[in-house]
Formats: structure tokens, C-alpha cells, sequence
């Protein structure tokens, strides 16, 4: 090979790279609005963001991916646990995780700081990163939760959770609402029996948690309810 | 060592390697945390993002105070002159370090940019843009003054620029999360797989003209083609990290065929390393220089050229990102490649600083230091590796929740602790022997 040659190598290869690079930096810029719904970035947003980055939360969660791997991902801790249960979290790690076997630090945040990273948190769910990461992806949500709803005239929990009106609170696929947690995770994470002794007095296994208890159902009728919800794990993945 | 100047790097090696100490120990500690259950009160005082803050910044100082240090060797033999303020380049050194202890006590007490790798709250980036300024300034002025151009300390020096104007790009406040690790990126990916592999590949080559004797126009020519490369690949296989931070589609295809590519300049690299040994005129001596500079080559190939292939594609990354297998990689990766030039430079200038005669050293605790660091390093990894395939296939793929998978890969993580404490052992071996090397017992032959 000649000096000259590898000289055009050099520019070459540098050059075109760059050119490239910047073009689409470039597009890319013109599309973040859109993919990331900047329209309902708010001063609340922001301000949570702030708060995240005060706090270090990134230096043991991972966002979208990036950060410590030493806590679950929060991309999209809103769809998947709710305002509810992020804020128990915030406000009072040392209860919430009292059981873990790993703990979150206490690290005194004002109610303030609290709404505005849930508010932050619910911004980032919403943004189109290609359905990442698989483990809380709503399209595989879906798809399980459509299988198991075609059949979920049979089944007696499934009525169970229809007649308490359990989606005023929880998200189940398409339906419901994030203030607690995701049926689908509650199912995956939690056992029948953990369940029904939960809906007793919730108190009891979460203080704190804005759920009210269900001690009016039967202990056979909880256990269903328990059943139901770890079915729905079931044909997520496993 | 050809010129009273260059010594001003030994300061700079003595610092690193002290900080490089404090690094490992905090590994052990956040290794801790994931096996072993931490008490909440504890947990309250230094919490593991604090450790971890302390683990990566630390590295990044030291790798970079030992560039610098290895800079200010370099500079004034390739340009046949004095560096131009051997005091100015102290008093660097000494604004750069208070800065960083700075930095490390603020830490603790919650005084952070709270973005990972970028902690450094923004009054002290100020410090160290200052410290780069003096920096270029310095070494800008002993290039220009002897008005001695060449191919080697020109990398070298677009290396350290490159890295300094993409270090900007990290310190705005961003209100967008996207945006915000777009530019992220900037710095940790363009400094790793570009600038820092244009100083890794200057280094090398200087110390292969050094070593081998073999001449400096075939170096040089060589050192054109693996640069082109690494830029090539490098630049758009930034793309790599763009998959799922909500950027277009493209960069599925940009970032994974170009990031693919990105193994190929470090294998030229190792080539051009076996090249230029085959045509020495030199013995391969000191042998341990010689270990070094062979074992980073290749540590450098599997760490980031295989470790990193294996998830740089968007079909696999899809699974693996932000997992343990990530940790895996970024340690073999970082010490094959950059801990290991360091290194390596610090083993060739040093007996130079000193004057030793035919700049052989006693050796022995130096190979044990390496060994075990090495093999230390390389299970630790493969620690990681294993809890990453774990964690990927429990939580990813099956969809357990995090905490659930997390069961089963604490035992993993205590095996790559076991590790970390043999990686332990021989930094400090390695520091020891190398802050007392002594000249070689005198020479058989002689
Ligand atoms: C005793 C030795 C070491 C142990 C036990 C150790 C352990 C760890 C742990 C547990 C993490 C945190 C991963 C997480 O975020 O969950 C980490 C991060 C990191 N360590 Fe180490 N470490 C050690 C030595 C080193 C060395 C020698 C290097 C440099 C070559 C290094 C470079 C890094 C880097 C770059 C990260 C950030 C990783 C990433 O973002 O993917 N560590 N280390
Ligand atoms: C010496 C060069 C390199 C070093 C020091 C290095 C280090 C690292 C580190 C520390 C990270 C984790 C960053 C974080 O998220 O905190 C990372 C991520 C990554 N690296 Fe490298 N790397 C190098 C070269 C390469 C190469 C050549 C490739 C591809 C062939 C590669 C592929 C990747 C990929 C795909 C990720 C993202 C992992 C994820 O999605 O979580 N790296 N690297
Ligand atoms: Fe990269």
C-alpha cells in the first residue's frame, strides 16, 4: 500500500462517516418532537427531571436502557406500576421494600419532587423507542391479554375483577387506569396466595398503598381473583 | 528519555495510578451490594449510585491523567524540543486532581449532575475545561515552537482535541430525555470507539517505533489505515446506541452495520503489532513491557471487538440492552484496551524517567501483578457474562420482573466478586512495582 493511498483512506473513511453522521443528526432532530410527544413536555416534566437528576436515581436505574443495571429500567415504570405505587416507592422505599432483599435509599423528597418525577415518568412511557423493552412491551401485553379475555367468560376471577370495578384503579391491557399497578405484573411477580391475602388488608403487606381492601369476598372468592391474575403472567411469556 | 521535560509525566503516573486503587476497591463495593443484602441504614449513607459514581469517575480521571501524563513524555522527543512549561503542566496536574477529590467528596454528600458518567456537577466541568485548556495550550505551544510536525504526535493530539470539544457536549442541562442521551453519547461513545482509539493507536505505534526499531515511515503509513478505519466505523457506529432512545428507525440499520464494522481497525491494529515484531531490529526486551504491550493488543480485540460484537446488533441488543451483559463488555473492554495501554506506557517511560541503564528493570513482581489482574479481569467478565445471558433470558425474554430474575444471578455476581478480589491483589502488586521499580539486577552478559 502507498502513503498516498493510505492518506485517502484516512480522509476518506473520516469524512464520509462524519457526513453521514451529521445528516442524520440532523433529521433526527426534526423528528424528536414527534416520537418523543414534546407537546406534552411541561414545566412539571422538567421539573422532574430535575428532581431524577438531583437524586442520582440514574446511578442505579436504568431509563431507556441507560444508567446502573442495579434496579429495574423506569422507561416504563408508569404503564407498568402506576402513580400510586411510584410514589409509595418514593416516599417510603424503606417500607416498600422492607421484604427485598436489595433496598432503595430514603432520601427525603418532598411531596412536590414526588408528583413531578411520576408526571416526568408518565412523559418518558410515552415515548416511540421501537417497543423497548420487551418485558413491559404493551403490544405483548396486548396480545396475551386478548387471548386470555376471548376465554374470560369462563373463568370466575375474571368476573371477579369485573363486578369490584378493579380497572377504576389497575391497568389490564388496553383498559384501565395507571394508578396501580399492571395486572399483568402484579401476575408475574406475586402468588395466588400472596394475592388474596393481600386484597384482605392491603395495609397489612403494603402500608401506605391507596388500595382499599377487599375483605367483603370470600377467601375462595380472593383466591380466584389470585388465580386469574397469575394466569395472565402465564401466557405472557412462559 | 531525550529530554529534562518529559519527566513532568512521572507526577501524572504516580496520581493515576492511586486513583486507579481507590477505583477497584469501590468495584468490590458495589459487587457487594448485588449479592449480599445491604442494610437500609447503609443504603440511606452511600447508597450504590454513589459508589458507582465514585467506581466510573475515578476511571475516567485516571485513564485520562495517564494520557496526558503519556503525552507530555511523548511531545517533546517527537518535536526534538523542551515542552513548554514543564511548571504550567504541574500546576494542571494539580487543578485537575483537587478537582476530582472535590468532585468525589461532593458525591457523597449528594452534590451531582445525577447523569451516569457525567456526575460531575457543572461549576467543577468548568475546572476541568480549564485543565484541558492548559492542557492543549501547553502542548499546542511545544509544537509550535519547534515547528516539528509528525504523523504520531498529530494523532495523538487530535485524539485529546477531538475528546476535549466532545466533552462540551455533556455539560448543558437537557429538558428532553431523548436529546439528552443523544448528545450522551457524544461523549461516551465517541470517546471511547473515536477519540481515545485515535490516542491508543498513536501510543501504540510510538512505542513500537521505540521498541522494534522498525521505521517510522512504515509505522506512520499504517497508522493512517487503522485511523481511517476507526472513524469510519466509529462516527456513524455511534448509531449503535440510537436503537431505543426514541430516534428514528435508520439507525437500526446505520448503527448496526457500521458499529459491526467496528472490530475490524483493532484487528488491523493487532496485525500491525505482529508486523512490526517480525521485522524488529530490537530484542523484544524488557519482557514484561513486551507482555503488556501484546496482552492489551489482544485484550483490547476480544473486549470491544468480540465482547461488543456479540451485542451490537439491533436483533440481539433488542435483549440485551442495559443488562448485566452490557457490564460484561464495558469491563473487558475498558481494561484490554485503555487500563492496559496506560499501563504499558507506564512500564516503557518509566525505567526512560529514570534513567535506568538499558532501561531494564526488575521484572519479578510486575508479571505476577499482570497475571492476576488479567485472568482476574477476564473471569470477572465472564461473571457478568454469564448473570447478563441469565438476566436476558429471565427478565427479557420469560418476562419476570426484575427483582425475580434478579434471584438466581446473585450468585453470579459473587463470582465475579471472588474475582474482583484476585483483580485486587494484582493492582496492588502492579501499583507497588511499579511506583518502586528498581534497574534490573545487573545484567549477565555486561
Ligand atoms: C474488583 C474489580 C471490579 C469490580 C468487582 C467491579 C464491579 C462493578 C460493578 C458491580 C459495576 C456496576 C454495574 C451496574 O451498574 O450495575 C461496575 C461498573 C463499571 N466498572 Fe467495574 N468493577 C471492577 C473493576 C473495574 C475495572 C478495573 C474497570 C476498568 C477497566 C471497571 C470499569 C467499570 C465501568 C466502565 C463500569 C460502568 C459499566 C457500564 O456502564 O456498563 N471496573 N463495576
Ligand atoms: C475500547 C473500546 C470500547 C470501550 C471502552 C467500550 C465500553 C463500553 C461501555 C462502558 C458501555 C456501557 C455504557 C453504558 O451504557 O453505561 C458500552 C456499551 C456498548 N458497546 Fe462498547 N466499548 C468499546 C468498543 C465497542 C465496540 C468496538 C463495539 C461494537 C463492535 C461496542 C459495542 C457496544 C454496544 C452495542 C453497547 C451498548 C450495550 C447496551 O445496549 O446496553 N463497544 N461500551
Ligand atoms: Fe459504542
Amino acid at each position: 500500500m502507498s502513503e498516498k493511498l493510505a492518506k485517502i483512506i484516512f480522509w476518506g473513511g473520516t469524512l464520509s462517516s462524519l457526513a453521514l453522521f451529521l445528516a442524520l443528526t440532523v433529521d433526527t432532530h426534526r423528528q424528536f418532537d414527534a416520537l418523543t410527544h414534546a407537546d406534552r413536555l411541561d414545566e412539571q416534566v422538567v421539573a422532574g427531571k430535575r428532581a431524577f437528576e438531583k437524586y442520582n436515581c440514574n446511578d442505579c436505574h436504568t431509563i431507556l436502557g441507560f444508567g446502573g443495571y442495579f434496579a429495574p429500567d423506569l422507561t416504563r415504570a408508569y404503564t407498568r406500576l402506576g402513580e400510586d405505587a411510584i410514589a409509595r416507592r418514593l416516599q417510603a422505599p424503606e417500607v416498600a421494600f422492607a421484604d427485598s432483599f436489595r433496598k432503595m435509599p430514603q432520601q427525603n423528597l418532598s411531596q412536590q419532587e414526588i408528583a413531578d418525577i411520576v408526571a416526568y415518568l408518565r412523559w418518558v412511557s410515552h415515548i416511540e423507542n421501537h417497543d423497548w423493552p420487551p418485558q413491559d412491551s404493551t403490544r405483548r401485553w396486548k396480545r396475551s391479554t386478548q387471548n386470555l379475555l376471548a376465554s374470560a367468560t369462563l373463568s370466575p376471577g375474571a368476573a371477579l375483577v369485573k363486578q369490584e370495578d378493579c380497572l377504576a384503579c389497575h391497568k389490564l391491557g388496553d383498559a384501565g387506569t395507571a394508578k396501580g399497578p399492571r395486572f399483568e405484573w402484579i401476575g408475574a411477580k406475586r402468588s395466588a396466595q400472596w394475592i388474596a391475602t393481600y386484597l384482605e388488608n392491603p395495609e397489612k403487606l403494603a402500608p401506605g398503598a391507596a388500595m382499599p381492601a377487599y375483605a367483603h369476598l370470600s377467601p375462595e372468592q380472593r383466591q380466584l381473583v389470585g388465580e386469574f391474575l397469575v394466569s395472565l403472567a402465564a401466557s405472557h411469556g412462559r | 528519555m531525550t529530554h529534562k521535560s518529559q519527566s513532568v509525566a512521572y507526577p501524572y503516573f504516580v496520581v493515576s495510578l492511586l486513583l486507579f486503587g481507590l477505583q477497584v476497591l469501590m468495584g468490590l463495593w458495589l459487587a457487594t451490594n448485588y449479592f449480599a443484602t445491604v442494610p437500609q441504614a447503609i443504603v440511606d449513607a452511600f447508597p450504590f449510585s454513589t459508589a458507582r459514581a465514585f467506581h466510573t469517575n475515578l476511571l475516567v480521571l485516571w485513564l485520562l491523567l495517564g494520557f496526558m501524563g503519556a503525552t507530555y513524555y511523548l511531545v517533546p522527543e517527537e518535536t526534538n524540543s523542551e515542552l513548554y512549561s514543564p511548571k504550567l503542566a504541574l500546576i494542571q496536574l494539580g487543578l485537575l486532581s483537587v478537582t476530582g477529590v472535590v468532585a468525589l467528596v461532593g458525591f457523597v454528600f449528594g452534590w451531582t449532575q445525577g447523569r451516569p458518567l457525567l456526575e460531575i456537577p457543572r461549576p467543577l466541568d468548568f475546572l476541568v475545561v480549564i485543565g484541558a485548556l492548559m492542557f492543549l495550550f501547553n502542548v499546542g505551544m511545544t509544537i509550535i515552537k519547534a515547528k516539528r510536525w509528525t504523523m504520531t504526535q498529530g494523532s495523538l493530539l487530535a485524539g485529546l482535541f477531538f475528546l476535549a470539544i466532545l466533552y462540551l457536549f455533556g455539560i448543558p442541562f437537557y429538558r428532553n430525555l431523548a436529546v439528552d442521551w443523544y448528545y450522551w453519547w457524544w461523549v461516551v461513545h465517541l470517546w471511547v470507539e473515536g477519540a481515545w482509539e485515535l490516542i491508543a493507536a498513536a501510543m501504540t505505534a510510538y512505542m513500537l517505533m521505540k521498541l522494534t526499531g522498525v521505521e517510522r515511515r512504515i509505522v506512520e503509513k499504517w497508522l493512517y489505515v487503522e485511523l481511517g478505519l476507526f472513524l469510519f466505523t466509529g462516527i456513524a457506529g455511534t448509531g449503535h446506541h440510537y436503537y431505543w432512545l426514541g430516534a428514528p428507525k435508520y439507525w437500526l440499520a446505520v448503527g448496526g452495520i457500521f458499529s459491526a464494522l467496528e472490530p475490524f481497525p483493532i484487528l488491523l491494529m493487532v496485525y500491525d503489532t505482529w508486523r512490526d515484531i517480525k521485522h524488529r531490529k530490537e530484542p523484544m526486551k524488557p519482557k514484561l513491557t513486551w507482555v503488556y504491550l501484546v496482552g492489551g493488543v489482544i485484550l483490547h480485540f476480544v473486549g470491544a471487538g468480540l465482547f461488543g460484537f456479540a451485542h451490537t446488533l439491533p436483533q440481539i441488543n433488542y435483549y440485551t440492552h442495559g443488562s448485566q451483559v452490557t457490564v460484561s463488555h464495558g469491563h473487558l473492554a475498558f481494561y484490554g484496551a485503555y487500563v492496559l495501554l496506560n499501563l504499558t506506557f507506564y512500564y516503557f517511560a518509566i525505567p526512560r524517567i529514570k534513567g535506568f541503564p538499558g532501561f531494564e528493570y526488575d521484572e519479578k513482581t510486575g508479571h505476577t501483578g499482570f497475571w492476576l489482574t488479567a485472568l482476574g479481569v477476564l473471569g470477572m467478565s465472564l461473571a457478568f457474562a454469564v448473570a447478563g445471558v441469565l438476566q436476558t433470558y429471565l427478565e427479557r425474554v420469560q418476562g419476570q420482573p426484575y427483582m425475580l430474575a434478579a434471584q438466581p444471578i446473585r450468585f453470579w455476581m459473587f463470582v465475579a466478586f471472588v474475582h474482583g478480589l484476585v483483580v485486587l491483589a494484582g493492582v496492588f502488586l502492579t501499583i507497588k512495582h511499579l511506583l518502586t521499580l528498581r534497574p534490573a539486577a545487573q545484567p549477565a552478559t555486561a
